[in-house]
């Protein structure tokens, strides 16, 4: 009887091994790879079988891959092709995308139930959820503080560029600041509007979800703005009137016995350029009697206070960049990031 | 690709050529060993063309011109090796670093995201040209898609390299030394500066350094086994005794080892001009495959990426049909495409497969190659080799026969529990014998060694016996130094015995004590009479017949058997100072007393039956593949359970019914055995209906060739293949293998070379290991994929809505970078260390074409059930957020031109405020925020849900998993670090976050988890159902 035994051999890795232990490393990466041919077939494979959107992209892919290689693989594709076809539906199982009518209604009116409870579900903690916020106070206004502010006439652009001559070129901004100011019409504002006094906040005190009284702004509080002596707003005589508001926020009071001031100057550049500024309400300040406003809920009349900047002296024909901050306690105008909070820059460019 | 292919055919043909080369020589020799060394001979004839064997030392000396006492001078040394280079294998082509790094920047999603950066900075192009205050977005999107492919890329490359530099520093630990006659000096140098001409000492021990032509040989005996994988001692000297060069005797050969003796010789061949070298570049030729996990992986990005771009494009075509500016639809497609995509999964997998590597590792399983971690997961066949493997590599004493008796010996590792009956007085003769008639010795020194590891020099039988004395006699050189050895005949073939004289220890007694071992049958024919309980009794037919008996019957269990007999010389013929002399053997040799039969078998390691149980109850089908004798092989197969107790091969059948082999029904075995002979007259589909039909298979007398065929066979049946061996021989095999694993400890270079894996044990039972292992990581990966599927969905939403319905955006393309490789990498690393969920060595392997790693159910319950409730969870705190800040759900539908208009600075809320542009886009980055940490709490759901696929999670456990928790509380700790760390920087787009919004999502995270529960519920209660098949993963 012959026997095969193999004595210890005892070195384990003698020389020459270091180098081959490695030779497989292309290899570890061929999940990483796909460039290689069969990658790709098999891409198309499993991209088909995917949906039916893939299939244009994947017949694109199959014409470039047809051009490179010739006859012999398109065989192969339509071959590939009937595959998928079949997949999609097979007449003779009638089966589509490897499943029955049946098997498919029974998946239609799983989901249905399923989605049907989900909804459900998610309605059920969305609407618990809304009933713990107030319609009339925002839970949180850290965000919207501190003011922001916006000017009127608005068209998509900060840049007032007009000719004093052409008509046509100021008009749009007439017609804008008519119709802003359609709803501080004296006679609306009496109707509507209560008259209270100023230089004090006007607090309604009561429940949350009372109809609160607003404060008058008439129109005629602005002067040579209001557009009812000079319908034009100035735009006609180069001395154009420019409206400001401060953003509107829920319970939002400025420093008491200390208004909310607008103030005006050449942003870069000589300060000369602009030789006088009219405001309008004479303090060129919001008063505090607009101030705290309820909520769109129940303050449903309030009238934003407004500042006309009438810019009577403007150097002409000339780009000149204007800033209009707003300055008080609790106001803040130099956020790096956000130019409309508490100031606004625009520029003015009148010709003659 | 096709370069290798072609290679790959080659190797087949050749081998096809070599069965027909053996068939046509059939005839001729019915040896098959013979005709397994012809053909592999044959093989390597080819390009040998040496006769060097046939030269004198004269020709030699001026072939190579060098001088047989000088040596070579150390300058021409140098020259030869500066001119034919080192003596070391050089190592198969390898990629360029700079290649493999490119692989991984523009493979899998890269080049998805590629596309996406290039797009932006397309799109930012154009708009720069249009208006040059253009924001920068778009380009700070472009630029950190392109880092993150690069840092992936990086990082899946470093992950490599880290693999394969633990292979480097594990094969660089023993340099080789050769003594070398350079100069007429003797100096020590490194293998790899050995050149042609240099003349070389050989000792026993020594691995050959190259192909030598001896010159002078005292006692030289060398190991071809990783040559040839016969490991018989083959004795060598400077005589020329065969034309062919692999068969004289005056070559050895490189790698091959020295067992004693010494040499002295030429190198005539060095690196890959050697045999060996040859063979390793014919293994080489064997081409690799894909390994199943890189399939299984690309299958997956094919469908991830395929679902990312069909969305992509079908919402860009709608974007565009609803009038969107197609700069914007690009820019949409992009965000799309980055949601969808799950950036950083791939190293998330790289890093669990390593981490299981490591686990491997650490218990015996190297792993070379890090997709193979999974390949061992996927077996369905083992093709096992035997020696060394299935046992313990050593001859052990197993059975003994005296007093008419079979005693069984203990063949575990240590082998102490030797309790069999030892009163009998010729036991104690019996053990005189096997102690005193032994040449083999312990090296000294290693007293404190236990005795089975100690290392003896002598040969393997000879070891056995005296390590079985030495456990049940002690101190078995003391014996010998009080039984003085006066004379011994030592083993050879034609005696086929081993004889000694001995003193006797006795004091009293002065007569000589003749031992004899050798052949049994030899040994009998030298009795007259047998030791039966200590007495002598006349040696009668009937005991002669029992002897024959208990010989057949070891022999039958693959045993190799020795016959012992003594002898007491008579004091007045033989005197104290009678003169015994060896050579002309003035003393008996005949009517001796025989005492008993030993028989000795290298055992299967105790740990194999078990560990073939376990393989058969996973489903695998074990097949023995060894160059061993069909008897022994058969034992052993028995022995560890390859063929279990109770089945049957044919010819059993046979033998039990008493009826020709070829009236049995084939169906009735279960077993095979089929021996190389038998296997090189099949055809392909013989072997293929052979493998489909037998449980178990044994493979015997099985030539390199034919492993290759028979694994090639194995890979015919749709199998994935391990195969474990150790020789040069088992290279190609092992190569061809779907994982090949080499013997740490015996395996040869080539095979180790070869080899995905390697066992530092030798030990079968750690390829168990590794297939649960790989199993494991397996179903983790699937666990870790539907994990990170899952929230893209939850991605994916906030784009479709705010493209349709005109929302502010939910969440922006760089928070979603944020969750994919922020808050979700530690999670999904985590699932890899989750624990097996029930026994998968209970369970079948997975077939590698209908059981893939991402399937349909998979992707559909991740994407539809649970990635929609997530969706919806997340658009809760998204939809809190916006409305206690003043904008309710209602009106923030077709929102999003006045809110994203950077002119309109007076955009009123439901509570009738006023928002500038910057304040609006603040809520917006807290919308992302909100939106980024209710995704991360509804993962925190997912994360814990994904440990278990079918049980109960509290039946899992939710505490042994530890690294879940630190997965979530890292999940937890990135978002509060992202928020209120990173919070004030505006280019991340992350805000402080209010506390009570990170609860938002708390309740829908509990809806996924009992929904999940629910789903794991049915499932194990109504199996088979539609349930079961459509929502298990």
């Amino acid at each position: 009887m012959r026997r095969q035994l193999r004595s210890r051999r005892a070195p384990a890795f003698p020389y020459g091994s270091r180098y081959r232990l490695d030779d497989q490393d292309e290899v570890n990466q061929n999940y990483l790879a796909d460039e290689e041919e069969e990658a790709e077939e098999e891409a198309q494979m499993m991209m088909a079988s995917n949906s039916e959107e893939e299939k244009e992209e994947e017949e694109e892919e199959e014409k470039e891959e047809e051009e490179g290689q010739g006859q012999p693989t398109g065989n192969a594709w339509w071959h590939k092709l009937q595959v998928i076809n079949e997949y999609l539906w097979d007449p003779e199982r009638r089966m589509s995308l490897a499943r029955t009518g049946q098997s498919w209604s029974l998946i239609l009116v799983i989901y249905f139930f399923f989605y049907a409870s989900l909804a459900a579900v998610i309605t059920l903690f969305m609407y618990s959820l809304f009933l713990a916020i107030s319609p009339y106070m925002p839970t949180f206004t850290e965000r919207v503080k501190p003011p922001g502010v916006m000017i009127r006439p608005f068209a998509h652009s900060l840049n007032f560029n007009f000719n004093v001559s052409e008509p046509d070129t100021w008009q749009h901004y007439v017609i804008s600041l008519n119709g802003f100011l359609q709803g501080y019409n004296d006679s609306l504002q009496e109707e509507m509007n209560v008259d209270c006094p100023p230089g004090q906040y006007f607090i309604q005190d009561g429940d949350e979800d009372e109809d609160k009284k607003a404060c008058q702004f008439k129109r005629s509080f602005l002067k040579n703005c209001s557009g009812l002596e000079d319908p034009t707003f100035g735009y006609s005589t180069g001395q154009p009137c420019i409206l400001l508001k401060m953003n509107r926020i829920v319970g939002f009071r400025p420093e008491l016995g200390d208004p909310v001031k607008v103030s005006c100057k050449v942003q870069r550049g000589d300060e000369n350029d602009i030789r006088s500024i009219n405001y309008y309400p004479e303090s060129a300040s919001f008063d505090l009697r607009y101030y705290p406003y309820y909520g769109k809920l129940t303050h449903v009349n309030y009238t934003s206070p407004l500042v006309a900047m009438h810019f009577t002296d403007v150097v002409k024909n000339q780009v000149v960049p204007v800033q209009c901050q707003l300055k008080g306690k609790g106001i803040i105008n130099d956020v790096i990031n956000d130019r409309f909070v508490g100031r606004i820059i625009f520029t003015l460019n009148i010709e003659t | 690709m096709r370069q290798r292919k072609l290679e790959i055919y080659s190797v087949e043909h050749h081998a096809a050529t070599d069965i027909k080369k053996k068939e046509g020589r059939d005839g001729k020799k019915d040896n098959d060993l013979e005709l397994k060394r012809n053909q592999q001979k044959e093989e390597l004839k080819k390009e040998l063309d040496l006769d060097d064997h046939k030269l004198s030392n004269k020709e030699l000396e001026t072939k190579y011109g060098t001088d047989i006492i000088r040596g070579l001078s150390s300058t021409r040394a140098a020259e030869l090796l500066a001119q034919n280079g080192p003596n070391a294998l050089t190592p198969p082509k390898q990629t360029p670093e700079i290649i493999k790094f490119l692989k991984q920047m523009v493979g899998g999603f890269s080049i998805l995201l590629w596309v996406g950066a290039v797009l932006c900075w397309i799109a930012f192009g154009i708009q720069y040209v249009s208006n040059p205050s253009a924001s920068l977005d778009s380009v700070y999107l472009g630029t950190v898609l392109a880092v993150v492919v690069i840092l992936t890329g990086i990082f899946a490359y470093y992950q490599e390299a880290k693999s394969t530099n633990i292979m480097a520093s594990f094969c660089k630990m023993i340099p080789q030394q050769a003594v070398v006659i350079r100069d007429s000096e003797k100096k020590v140098i490194p293998a790899e500066q050995l050149v042609v001409g240099d003349i070389v000492e050989i000792k026993g021990g020594d691995q050959i350094p190259a192909d030598i032509r001896l010159l002078s040989a005292q006692g030289c005996k060398v190991d071809n086994s990783s040559l040839t994988g016969e490991s018989e001692p083959q004795s060598r000297s400077s005589e020329f005794t065969h034309e062919n060069p692999l068969e004289t005797k005056n070559i050895t050969f490189y790698s091959t080892t020295c067992l004693e003796g010494t040499a002295t010789g030429m190198v005539i061949n060095t690196g890959d001009r050697t045999i060996i070298g040859r063979i390793a570049s014919l293994a080489s030729g064997v081409g690799n495959e894909k390994t199943p996990i890189a399939i299984e992986i690309e299958h997956f990005v094919h469908i991830v990426a395929g679902v990312a771009v069909s969305v992509g494009i079908l919402f860009f075509i709608i974007a565009v049909c609803m009038k969107y500016h197609v700069l914007d639809a690009i820019i949409f497609l992009i965000a799309i495409i980055v949601a969808n995509v799950p950036e950083g999964l791939l190293a998330t997998v790289t890093v669990a497969l390593s981490l299981t590597a490591k686990r491997m590792a650490k218990k015996n399983c190297l792993v070379k190659n890090l997709e193979a971690v999974e390949t061992l997961g996927s077996t369905s066949i083992i093709c096992s080799d035997k020696t060394g493997t299935l046992t313990q590599n050593r001859m052990t004493v197993a059975h003994l026969w005296f007093d008419n008796q079979i005693f069984v010996a203990d063949t575990s590792e240590d082998n102490l529990n030797q309790g069999f009956d030892q009163s009998s007085g010729t036991w104690t003769s019996l053990s005189k014998i096997i102690a005193l008639c032994n040449r083999a010795e312990f090296k000294p020194g290693e007293e404190s060694v236990p005795i089975m590891k100690r290392v003896v020099v002598g040969d393997a039988s000879e070891t056995a016996l005296l390590k079985f004395s030495e456990v049940i006699l002690g101190d078995v050189m003391e014996i010998r130094k009080r039984n003085h050895k006066v004379v011994e005949i030592p083993f050879n073939s034609t005696n086929k015995f081993q004889l000694s004289i001995h003193q006797t220890e006795d004091p009293n007694d002065k007569r000589f004590l003749l031992v004899m071992k050798g052949a049994p049958e030899r040994i009998l024919e030298k009795c007259s009479t047998i030791m039966i309980n200590g007495k002598e009794q006349p040696l009668d037919k009937s005991m002669a017949q029992a002897f024959h008996t208990a010989y057949m019957e070891l022999g039958g269990l693959g045993e190799r058997v020795l016959g012992f007999c003594h002898f007491y010389l008579p004091a007045d013929e033989f005197p104290e100072t009678y003169s015994f002399d060896s050579e002309s053997m003035n003393f008996p040799t005949s009517n001796l007393c025989f005492v008993g039969l030993l028989s000795m078998i290298d055992p299967p390691r105790s740990t194999v039956p078990d560990a073939v149980t376990k393989c058969r109850s996973a489903g695998i089908k074990v097949i023995m593949v060894t160059g061993d004798h069909p008897i022994t092989a058969k034992a052993i197969a028995k022995s560890v359970g390859i063929i279990s107790a109770n089945s049957e091969t044919v010819e059993d059948i046979a033998k039990r019914c008493n009826i020709a082999v070829e009236q049995v029904n084939k169906r009735d075995a279960k077993a095979a055995v089929v021996t190389g002979m038998e296997l090189k007259d099949m055809s392909p589909e013989q072997l293929d209906e052979l493998l489909a039909n037998y449980p178990e298979i044994v493979f015997a007398r099985t030539s390199p060739q034919q492993k290759l065929i028979i694994v090639e066979g194995c890979q015919r049946q749709d199998a994935v293949v391990a195969v474990t061996g150790d020789g040069v021989n088992d290279s190609p095999a092992l190569k061809k293998a779907d994982i090949g694993g080499a013997m740490g400890i015996t395996g040869s270079d080539a095979a180790k070379n070869a080899a995905d894996m390697i066992l530092l044990d030798d030990n079968f039972s750690s390829i168990v290991t590794g297939v649960e292992e790989g199993r494991l990581i397996f179903d983790n990966l699937k666990k870790t994929i539907a994990y990170t599927l899952t929230k893209n969905i939850a991605e994916l939403c906030p784009f479709l809505i705010y493209i349709i319905l005109g929302l502010p955006l939910p969440i922006g393309t760089i928070t979603l970078l944020f969750i994919d490789l922020g808050t979700d990498i530690i999670p999904s690393i985590a699932l890899a260390y989750e624990k097996a969920e029930s026994d998968i060595m209970n369970r079948k392997p997975r077939h590698k074409k209908k059981d893939r790693l991402v399937n349909q159910q998979l992707a559909v319950y991740s994407y539809l059930h649970i990635g929609l409730m997530q969706a919806l969870g997340a658009f809760l705190v998204y939809f809190t957020v916006y409305a206690q800040q003043g904008f309710r759900p209602t009106s923030l539908f077709h929102l999003r031109i006045a809110w994203d208009s950077d002119h309109l600075n007076d955009l009123e809320d439901n509570y009738g405020q006023e928002w500038t542009s910057y304040q609006r886009q603040y809520l917006e980055w807290t919308g992302y925020t909100a939106f980024f940490v209710g995704i991360m709490v509804q993962q925190i759901a997912d994360l814990i849900i994904r440990k278990t696929r079918k049980n109960s999670i509290f039946k899992q456990g939710l505490f042994r998993n530890k690294v879940i928790w630190v997965g979530i509380a890292s999940q937890i700790i990135v978002a509060l670090l992202l928020s209120y760390g990173l919070g004030s920087i505006t280019a991340l787009n992350f805000t402080m976050l209010k506390a009570q919004y990170w609860f938002v999502a708390v309740p829908h995270a509990i809806l996924i988890w009992v929904y999940d529960e629910m789903r794991k519920l049915f499932i194990r209660l109504y199996p088979g159902s539609w349930w079961d098949k459509n929502m298990y993963y």
